[in-house]
C-alpha cells in the first residue's frame, strides 16, 4: 500500500461507521425517553430515584455485584426469564432511564436482580403515598429505619402502595412467584410441609406483621427458615448480604461483612440491629447494624421494580391478574417448582 | 513487503543498520516490557484469587479491598491496561521502529508515556480496590484514572506520528496498517467511551451498550490489530520468506478493520434494545470469518513447507498457536453469538471463556513469541534455557486450552439448566462449580508458566543470557535448515 493518506482515511471511516451506526444512531432512536404515564397522567413511571438509590447504586458498582447478577428480564419468545418469575414482562430501554450508571449485567452467578425489589412482601406498616416520594426529600434521609421505611414504598414502586390503580400488578409479583425462583434453605422440602403460598396471596398489606423481627419466628411465609425475616424484604436482604450461607447453604455469594458494624448494645436494641442466629449471631450484649452504605445498597435492591406495565412491552399473559385470584393458591398446592401450569406465562 | 523479504540472506550493511536500530529502541521497549511482566504477575496472583473465591467464597472474604466483587476487576484491568497493552506497545514500538527503517527518535516520549501508564494503572487498581469502580466493564478505572492513561498515550502516539513521517522509503508494510490502526483507534476509542459514559452520559441502556461498543472494540481494534500485525511480521520473519499474498492481506485488513468493529452488540443479545442493534453485530460477526479466512490462509500459506520450524524457533511456536488461536477465537465468537445459542449462554462463563480466547490464547501467546524474538536483540545476550521456553509454551498452551474447555462446557451446562425453568436457579450454579474448580487448575498452569517466563526474562535483563551467535532453540537443530530464529 502506497501513503499514507488513504490508509489514514480509511482507518477512520471505519471507525466513524461503526461509531455513528452502534452509539450514535441509538441514541438519537432511543436515547431521549420520557416517563410514560396513564391517560389520566396520575401515575407516571418510572420516575427519579431517591438519593439512597443512587448512592446505593455507588455500593453495587464498587462491589463488583454486576459480575454476577443481572438486571433484565428477557422475553419470553426469547429466553425463560419470564418463566422463572424474574418479571412479568421483558425489560424495556424505559425502564432504566434514570438509572446512572446502568448495570444490565453479563453474567449470572446469582439470580437477576431486575424485580429484585417487586418480590418484596407487601408488609410495610405506612406506605407513603407515592407523590411523596420525591427524591430530594428521601435522598437526604439518613435516619436508621430509612432503608426499611423509604425504600420499596419509594416512586418507583407503585405496587406497593395501597389503593394503586387497578393496573397495579400484584399477580405476577407477589410471593407465590418467591416460591418458584428462590433457592431451597437447607432442612426446608419445597411444598411439603410449608404453608402453601395461597397464605401469602392473601395476606393483604394490611393483615400482614409490621414488621419482621426475632420475636415473630414461624411467620406464615413458605419457604421460611424460623428465626429469617421475610424472604426478600429490607431486613432479609441485610441478613443475607451479611452471611449468605445462613439462608442458603450452597450460595457462593461473597458475605459483604464490611458493611456492617458490630457494636455494644447501649440500651435498648437497635431497631435495624440483623436478626442473625447460630454461628453469625454476636455474643450476647453485642449487636451488629448495618452502616451507612448498606443501608443504601437495600434501599437500592429494594427499588428495582420493573413490574409496571409499559406501553412497549407487553405483559405476558395479557390482561392481569387481580390480586387475590384464587389462582396462585392452586398452583401452590403443586409441590415442587415446576412452573408447568403458571397462570401468568403460558407456555410457548 | 519489501522488509520480510529481505532476509538473512541480505548484505552486511542491511544487517548492522538493523542492529543499531534494535539497540536504540532498547531502553524504551525493556521498559514497557518490565512493566508488563510485572502488572502480569501480580494480574495472575489477582486471578487465581477471584478463581479460587468463586468456588470457596469465604476465602478472605471479610474484608473489603479483597472482596471478590473488587479483586475480578482489578484482575481484569491489571491484566487489560497493565500487561496486555504494555506488552502490545512494547512490541509495537520496536517493529515501528525497524519497519520506519529509522533509529527511535524521541526516546524520551516513550519513556515518559511509561512511566504515566504505570501510575495511571497503578492509581486505577488500586481505586477499584478501595471502592471507586465505575461499574462498565474494562471501563472501571474512575475519571481521574482515565485522565493520567490518556497523557500518557497522547506521549506515546505522538512518538507514533513523529516515527512515521521520519519513516525511510515509501512502501508501507502490513504490519504498519495494523499498528497504526491500533495506535489511531485507541485513543479515538477510549475518548468515546469515556465521553459518552461519563462526561456526557447516554440515557439509561446505551450505556450499556456504549459499555460493550469499547470492550468489544478494545479487543479487536487495540488488542487485536497489535497481534496481528505482529503475526505478520513474526512468522515472514523467522521463516526467512514474504509473506504469501499481499492482496489477501488488503482483504484480511479491511475486512477486520470493517466487521470486528460492529461486533460489540452481539454481548447485548436479547436484551433491552431495538433489535437491529443486535442483528447487525451478529451479522458483523458472522462476516469477520471473512477477515479470519484470508488472514488464516495467508498464514498458512506462507507457512507451507516450514512447519517443522516449529519444533525449533520458540518465537514461530508462539506466533502460529497465536494465530491459529484467532481463528478459534472468531469461530467460538460466531458461535456464541447466535441467537439460538446466546439465549443459553450469554449470561454464563461461556463469555469469559471467549474473551480469555481473544486475550490470552490469541493476544498474548503472539505477544510472547514476539518477547522471544525481540529481547534477545536488546539484550546482546539470547535466552538462557531452551528448556524454560518450552515449559513455559506447554504450561501457557495447556493452561489456556483447559480453561477454555472448562468454561465453555461449564458455561453451556450452567445456560442450559438456567434456560430450564423446572430446575430451581441454584441448580445452575452447582452444575458449573465443578468446571470452575478446573479452571483454578488450569490457572494454577498459567501461573507456573508465567513466573517461569519473568524469571528467564529477569535472567536476561540481568545480562545472564547466553552470549552466542546462534538464538535458542527449543530442541537441537538437527540440519541447518533454519535460517532465522
Amino acid at each position: 500500500m502506497k501513503g499514507l493518506t488513504p490508509l489514514f482515511l480509511g482507518i477512520f471511516g471505519t471507525f466513524a461507521f461503526s461509531w455513528i451506526a452502534l452509539t450514535v444512531i441509538p441514541t438519537w432512536q432511543i436515547g431521549h425517553l420520557n416517563p410514560e404515564s396513564d391517560e389520566e397522567g396520575t401515575e407516571i413511571y418510572p420516575r427519579p430515584q431517591s438519593g439512597m438509590f443512587e448512592r446505593g447504586g455507588h455500593v453495587y458498582a464498587a462491589n463488583g455485584c454486576v459480575y454476577c447478577h443481572s438486571q433484565q428480564v428477557r422475553a419470553d419468545y426469547a429466553a425463560d426469564d419470564i418463566e422463572r418469575k424474574w418479571g412479568n414482562r421483558r425489560s424495556a430501554p424505559r425502564d432504566y432511564i434514570f438509572d446512572r450508571p446502568v448495570f444490565l449485567g453479563k453474567m449470572r452467578m446469582g439470580q437477576d436482580l431486575a424485580n429484585i425489589g417487586a418480590r418484596a412482601p407487601a408488609e410495610e406498616e405506612s406506605p407513603a403515598p407515592a407523590g411523596a416520594a420525591s427524591p430530594a426529600a428521601q435522598g437526604a434521609a439518613a435516619s436508621p429505619a430509612g432503608a426499611q421505611k423509604a425504600s420499596p414504598s419509594s416512586g418507583s414502586s407503585p405496587a406497593t402502595a395501597p389503593g394503586g390503580s387497578p393496573r397495579t400488578l400484584p399477580a405476577a409479583t407477589s410471593p407465590p412467584a418467591v416460591l418458584q425462583t428462590s433457592p431451597v434453605p437447607p432442612g426446608q422440602p419445597i411444598g411439603g410441609a410449608s404453608p402453601s403460598p395461597g397464605q401469602m396471596a392473601s395476606a393483604t398489606p394490611g393483615s400482614s406483621p409490621p414488621a419482621p423481627s426475632a420475636q415473630t419466628p414461624g411467620a406464615p411465609w413458605p419457604i421460611q427458615t424460623a428465626g429469617l425475616p421475610p424472604m426478600y424484604s429490607a431486613a432479609w436482604h441485610h441478613v443475607h448480604l451479611y452471611s449468605p450461607r445462613s439462608i442458603n447453604l450452597d450460595s457462593n455469594m461473597p458475605s459483604y461483612r464490611f458493611l456492617y458494624e458490630k457494636r455494644r448494645i447501649a440500651g435498648e436494641r437497635s431497631a435495624d440491629a440483623l436478626q442473625l442466629s447460630g454461628p453469625d449471631a454476636p455474643p450476647e450484649g453485642w449487636e451488629i447494624v448495618p452502616t451507612y452504605d448498606a443501608k443504601c445498597l437495600v434501599a437500592y435492591l429494594m427499588a428495582l421494580n420493573q413490574s409496571h406495565p409499559l406501553k412497549e412491552a407487553r405483559l405476558v399473559g395479557g390482561a392481569p391478574a387481580p390480586a387475590a385470584s384464587p389462582a396462585p393458591a392452586v398452583q401452590g398446592a403443586s409441590p415442587g417448582p415446576a412452573a408447568a401450569g403458571s397462570p401468568a406465562a403460558p407456555k410457548k | 513487503m519489501k522488509e520480510p523479504a529481505v532476509s538473512a540472506a541480505a548484505g552486511d550493511t542491511e544487517q548492522l543498520e538493523r542492529a543499531y536500530i534494535d539497540a536504540s529502541t532498547r531502553v524504551p521497549v525493556l521498559m514497557f516490557y518490565t512493566s508488563a511482566i510485572a502488572w502480569l504477575i501480580l494480574g495472575t496472583l489477582l486471578a487465581g484469587f477471584v478463581s479460587w473465591k468463586l468456588h470457596s467464597p469465604d476465602l478472605l472474604g471479610n474484608i473489603s479491598f479483597l472482596t471478590w466483587g473488587r479483586v475480578r476487576p482489578a484482575h481484569m484491568n491489571v491484566m487489560v491496561y497493565g500487561w496486555a497493552s504494555m506488552a502490545g506497545m512494547g512490541t509495537a514500538v520496536w517493529l515501528m521502529a525497524r519497519l520506519c527503517r529509522t533509529m527511535l527518535r524521541f526516546p524520551l516520549l516513550l519513556v515518559a508515556g511509561a512511566a504515566f501508564w504505570n501510575v495511571g494503572v497503578l492509581i486505577g487498581v488500586g481505586a477499584i480496590l478501595l471502592g471507586d469502580s465505575t461499574g462498565f466493564q474494562w471501563l472501571e478505572f474512575p475519571r481521574y484514572v482515565a485522565v493520567i492513561l490518556f497523557i500518557a498515550y497522547t506521549l506515546m502516539a505522538s512518538w507514533a506520528v513523529l516515527m512515521f513521517r521520519h519513516r525511510r522509503g515509501d512502501q508501507i508494510y502490513i504490519t504498519q496498517w495494523y499498528l497504526l490502526g491500533a495506535f489511531l483507534w485507541f485513543p479515538w476509542l477510549y475518548a468515546a467511551g469515556q465521553l459518552m459514559l461519563f462526561v456526557v452520559p447516554v440515557q439509561g441502556v446505551l450505556q450499556s451498550a456504549v459499555g460493550w461498543w469499547y470492550a468489544n472494540n478494545l479487543l479487536f481494534l487495540w488488542f487485536g490489530a497489535i497481534a496481528l500485525g505482529t503475526a505478520y511480521y513474526m512468522i515472514p520473519k523467522v521463516i526467512g520468506r514474504p509473506v504469501y499474498s499481499y492482496h489477501l492481506a488488503t482483504i484480511g485488513f479491511w475486512s477486520y478493520a470493517l466487521f470486528s468493529s460492529w461486533t460489540g452488540m452481539t454481548r447485548l443479545v436479547d436484551g433491552p434494545f431495538p433489535a437491529w442493534m443486535i442483528t447487525a453485530s451478529i451479522a458483523a460477526t458472522i462476516l469477520t470469518m471473512i477477515p479470519v479466512a484470508t488472514v488464516g490462509l495467508n498464514h498458512h500459506l506462507t507457512m507451507k513447507g516450514y512447519f517443522p520450524l516449529l519444533r525449533y524457533s520458540p518465537t514461530l511456536r508462539f506466533t502460529v498457536f497465536g494465530a491459529m488461536s484467532y481463528t478459534v477465537f472468531s469461530v467460538i465468537g460466531v458461535l456464541i453469538s447466535l441467537r439460538s445459542i446466546a439465549s443459553y449462554v450469554n449470561f454464563t462463563e461461556a463469555s469469559i471463556a471467549y474473551s480469555h480466547l481473544g486475550l490470552y490464547a490469541f493476544f498474548t501467546m503472539v505477544i510472547f513469541g514476539s518477547m522471544y524474538y525481540i529481547v534477545p536483540r536488546l539484550v546482546g545476550r539470547e535466552w538462557r534455557y531452551g528448556s524454560l521456553i518450552k515449559l513455559h509454551f506447554w504450561a501457557s498452551a495447556y493452561g489456556i486450552g483447559l480453561m477454555t474447555l472448562m468454561l465453555l462446557a461449564g458455561g453451556f451446562l450452567q445456560g442450559a439448566n438456567l434456560e430450564n425453568p423446572a430446575l430451581p436457579f441454584s441448580e445452575s450454579i452447582e452444575t458449573v462449580l465443578p468446571y470452575l474448580r478446573g479452571r483454578s487448575l488450569a490457572g494454577i498452569l498459567m501461573t507456573v508458566s508465567h513466573f517461569i517466563f519473568a524469571y528467564h526474562f529477569g535472567l536476561m535483563l540481568l545480562g545472564l543470557g547466553r552470549t552466542s551467535t546462534v538464538p535458542t532453540f527449543l530442541n537441537p537443530v538437527e540440519a541447518e535448515i533454519s535460517g532465522g530464529h
